[in-house]
């Protein structure tokens, strides 16, 4: 079905089971789902926009309460929505950093903070993983004398992954934090696997800021996020505008200038706040999440040759997994090579495997019913089984 | 001007994203339990109802 000339209605949702690794997180609740019904044009959150004209400011929608309610949650002083992680990052770099200036990130460090490292001019140094895939303090520390000893100047700022999109795994960023604080280092904690599906504690985890994403982990429409800070920083960060025109004359007011003015004028973020009220809820059953996707590691790993990457018993609901040696030795003789894991997957109403991986991949359980899991872990396991593969 | 009309539509949508909604938790075999079957009857229910005003405001 057409929901307009040319594109096709999306049913994923509806009609499969869907363990995409990076969508889990982001779909929306029913609220959302009636928030983007009625504020889907463009600027429709600025009907009652009024002095200052920003939109942290404006009170119907509830915005300005929602900014105060999200810092609040986030247990940080101060937080701005943002067209996702990524424009997060941004402002903090394009703050801290200046061009030449060395910035730690990690070796599980996702793509759009060595963006936006190089749009501010810093130059990347990562912290190496451990044989577990883990950053760790101590790691940290060696690397930060390193970089010191390389510029002869200290990283002005440092990004930690809270929980990495490679393996899922959950990493000590509290220590890690105090290691950068003892170099007056402050830190930029990654939330995009964590805000919005299990409790994130900022100023336990030793937090300058605290970035989370509103289409990955928070049930909200993309291009969305969030951008918290302390008091100490967000005078910097949240800056606004010195400029004026030398022909008009004109000034901007309170405009600030890392979020371009305003930021989410729409569905994106009225989506974000009509899901809060469950994302608030739901990351107090993270251990039930966690739980589901331990059942479905479990079923993959009572396949024999199949070995999980990821830290093991989970801690989170994104897994790697190496099935070179048990779904690919199929995948050699299969006539339809390595789709048939996707295709059999499919065909009993799964969807998210990559289509043609069927030697490491990963997954995401998060959101799932107790019935779609048993349903996920029963699927894979049959078709093993159909496929020859030994069950122990 | 019909506010209960442009409300009417509103509701009807809102209960319809709650089925669809439904859709989803139950997917991929839309096998309800009593429980759901009882929530989609209600909310069906009450989306005709909604429909029915916006016939008795824009076509009656």
């Amino acid at each position: 079905m057409k929901c307009a000339v040319d594109i096709e209605s999306r049913d994923v949702e509806e009609m499969y089971i869907n363990i995409d690794p990076i969508q889990a997180g982001g779909r929306l609740t029913a609220e959302a789902m009636r928030a983007a019904i009625a504020y889907g044009d463009g600027y429709s959150v600025c009907d009652n926009c009024r002095n200052p004209p920003r939109l942290d400011y404006i009170k119907n929608p509830p915005i300005a309460q929602y900014h105060a309610d999200l810092a609040a949650w986030l247990n940080m002083d101060t937080a701005r929505v943002v067209p996702g992680a990524r424009r997060g990052f941004q402002a903090v770099a394009s703050t801290l950093v200046e061009k030449g200036d060395p910035v730690i990130l990690t070796s599980l460090a996702h793509y759009t903070e060595f963006m936006a490292v190089e749009a501010a001019g810093g130059i990347p140094r990562e912290i190496p993983k451990d044989a577990k895939n883990h950053i760790t303090p101590d790691a940290a520390a060696e690397k930060i004398e390193a970089v010191i000893r390389e510029f002869s100047k200290t990283p002005p700022l440092l990004f930690v992954d809270h929980v990495d999109y490679q393996f899922g795994n959950v990493h000590d960023v509290a220590g890690i934090a105090k290691v950068a604080h003892q170099y007056d280092i402050p830190v930029l904690v990654n939330g995009a696997y964590t805000v919005g599906i299990m409790p994130v504690d900022g100023k336990a985890l030793g937090a300058d800021f605290v970035v989370g994403s509103g289409h990955k982990s928070m049930a909200a429409p993309a291009p969305s996020g969030v951008l918290a800070t302390t008091n100490e920083h967000a005078e910097r960060v949240f800056r606004t505008t010195q400029a004026k025109g030398d022909v008009t004359g004109r000034t901007f007011g309170m405009k600030e200038i890392e979020m371009m003015g305003c930021t989410l004028m729409g569905v994106t973020v009225v989506g974000m706040m009509a899901s809060f009220p469950r994302v608030r809820e739901r990351v107090q059953h993270w251990d039930t999440e966690v739980a589901h996707s331990q059942a479905v590691v479990d079923a993959l790993l009572s396949i024999e040759g199949t070995k999980v990457l990821s830290d093991y018993p989970r801690q989170h609901t994104l897994t790697r997994i190496d099935t070179r040696e048990s779904f690919d030795t199929v995948a050699q003789q299969h006539k339809k090579r390595g789709f048939f894991l996707a295709s059999d997957m499919k065909k009993r109403g799964i969807t998210g495997v990559i289509p043609g991986s069927t030697r490491v991949w990963k997954f995401n359980t998060f959101g799932l019913t107790e019935k779609q899991i048993r349903h996920v872990g029963e699927a894979f396991v049959e078709v093993a089984r159909e496929n020859g593969l030994n069950i122990i | 001007m019909s506010k209960r009309a442009v409300d009417a539509v509103f509701q009807a949508l809102f209960l319809l994203s709650d089925v669809r909604f439904l859709l989803r938790e139950t997917a991929p075999g839309h096998d309800l339990n009593e429980a759901q079957k009882a929530r989609a009857a209600t909310t069906l229910d009450k989306v005709k109802r909604q429909v029915a005003i916006l016939e008795e405001e824009l076509i009656r």
